[in-house]
């Protein structure tokens, strides 16, 4: 099961408290894995990626293993420590309070 | 614009930043460590340091520092101090409700440590005053608590090549990085646009774990300081993500955008621009540049057939729903939408439409004034509809 941790905004939105786990069929690549999120949480689909061009919103980062995988292309297979579950998939989102 | 008066209090500068007598007695935990000792003390006298903000994350910030010597502070905020700050803004106290937080600030920085020179701005850092107020100073540590601030900080401490100490705070999380480029990238290499007003919660609407400002801030005196020294890893080219719940702090790294608007190798954006503007989303601006955001019935019916959460808003009159209208509309004639903005859900997508555009454009103008935020225009209206996604309805 790969664990995918959301923003908090986005947690409230798909109504789920703390991680989320997903299997994903196959070597998963951000875009599977994004598209299965979005099936299990329609209510995710355009505020992640948009709606129309599927590019990822500019205020949202996708990090793993402590890299940054925003700019990888979309079938950028994930790393392995993701795809067994050992390490979560970050969606990090832009905050501001101070 | 004209800068914002400077408060000056405390002592002259430091002179020849030799410390007195009183200073090593002060410092002396500091200078016995052989990565501060007097040279590193001496360099944090001779620092100058602005904070942008004396809320939540300024009042660590603004104690630490003072107490740990930096020989000038520099602080901007233009609020008073309210009840609801002192729930974490541990630099104000009860007595000082009312009050300004720079005066409330310079008060209780000036108890912590006499030693130091603060000067306090009573302002709003806009495009018109950012420059000037950066530019005197070495480091500038980002406080502030909402993004238009925060895109103008980052402009301005990339154009004037000043290291911009970053720190967030939202409920339980907290985000904390030093941009410097070219070492690193900046805040538009992270985050290259604002989301969407309203479609994150502000700390007052989602609420804010008090000691967590306290936990985030220190982390940013920390990087200050160690900029100050020219010791240790500073945070450039990392992102160190704190989850207070789940007592877990992460790393990640974080790089150049060689397309960054600001930093990169062709920037755009070369001046400060109006912030305002470019944080209230696409949505708003080209609304109010008579542009209302569309979207085209091929791409709401594509949405519609994957089961995207919208709602359609029909603003026609109920003479012409009688005549068609899309399955699943509401209807809400224009004229008595200003008096039913209740009977839709801010928080959901709207698109609206009409016959045409015409009416439409003026209810998203409406929505978008009252507070909705993601409003779209069905282009050509229900006409646009009934020639080629619904070959059923009557055109009319």
């Amino acid at each position: 099961m790969i664990r995918v941790v959301l923003p908090y905004h986005l947690r409230t939105l798909a109504r789920v408290d703390g991680e989320v786990q997903l299997a994903v069929e196959g070597a998963p690549s951000l875009r599977s894995l994004l598209d299965a999120l979005e099936e299990r949480y329609p209510m995710l689909r355009g505020t992640i990626r948009d709606h129309g061009t599927l590019n990822r919103r500019p205020f949202l980062r996708y990090f793993a293993c402590a890299e940054d995988l925003s700019l990888e292309p979309p079938d950028s297979l994930l790393p392995a420590a993701v795809t067994s579950g050992a390490e979560p998939f970050l969606i990090v989102g832009s905050i501001a309070g101070g | 614009m004209k800068q914002p008066a400077p408060d000056h209090t405390g002592p002259d500068a430091p002179s020849g930043r030799d410390l007195s007598t009183q200073e090593v007695a002060r410092y002396s935990r500091h200078l016995v460590l052989p990565e501060v000792a007097m040279e590193g003390q001496k360099r944090l006298k001779a620092a100058r340091v602005l904070l942008i903000g004396a809320g939540g994350l300024g009042s660590p910030l603004g104690l630490y520092l003072a107490a740990a010597g930096v020989g000038h502070l520099g602080i901007v905020d233009f609020d008073v101090v309210e009840l609801s700050n002192l729930q974490r803004q541990v630099l104000h106290g009860t007595r000082d409700l009312g009050r300004k937080k720079t005066a409330s600030a310079s008060d209780r920085l000036r108890d912590m440590n006499p030693e130091i020179e603060i000067t306090t701005y009573e302002a709003q850092v806009t495009s018109a005053n950012a420059l000037d107020l950066i530019r005197p100073y070495d480091i500038v540590i980002d406080g502030t608590d909402n993004f238009p601030t925060r895109y103008l900080v980052n402009d301005a401490c990339v154009l004037l090549g000043k290291p911009n100490v970053y720190g967030s705070i939202f409920r339980f999380h907290g985000q904390v990085s030093v941009f410097s480029p070219p070492a690193g990238p900046c805040y538009r290499c992270l985050y290259p646009e604002p989301p969407p007003p309203e479609s994150v919660p502000s700390c007052a609407e989602a609420g804010v774990l008090g000691v967590l400002p306290g936990v985030i801030g220190s982390l940013q005196a920390t990087e200050a300081i160690k900029l100050i020294l020219g010791k240790g890893d500073p945070l450039i080219g990392r992102l160190l993500l704190y989850d207070a719940l789940e007592m877990q702090f992460r790393e990640v790294k974080i790089h150049r955008d060689p397309h960054c608007p600001v930093c990169g190798e062709s920037p755009s954006i070369t001046k400060l621009i109006d912030y305002e503007e470019f944080c209230a989303g696409p949505a708003k601006a080209r609304a109010t540049a008579g542009m209302p955001a569309e979207i085209t019935v091929e791409e709401l019916k594509a949405r519609l057939d994957r089961g995207d959460d919208v709602d359609i808003l029909d603003v026609r009159n109920a003479e012409e729903w009688i005549l068609c209208h899309i399955d699943g509309a509401t209807l809400i004639p224009l004229t008595e939408l200003p008096a039913r903005f209740k009977e839709l859900d801010a928080g959901r997508e709207i698109v609206v439409h009409c016959k045409t555009g015409v009416r439409s454009a003026k209810a998203m103008t409406l929505l978008l004034g009252a507070g909705f935020r993601n409003v779209k225009v069905l282009r050509g209206g229900i006409t646009a509809w009934a020639q080629k996604i619904d070959r059923t309805l009557s055109g009319y």
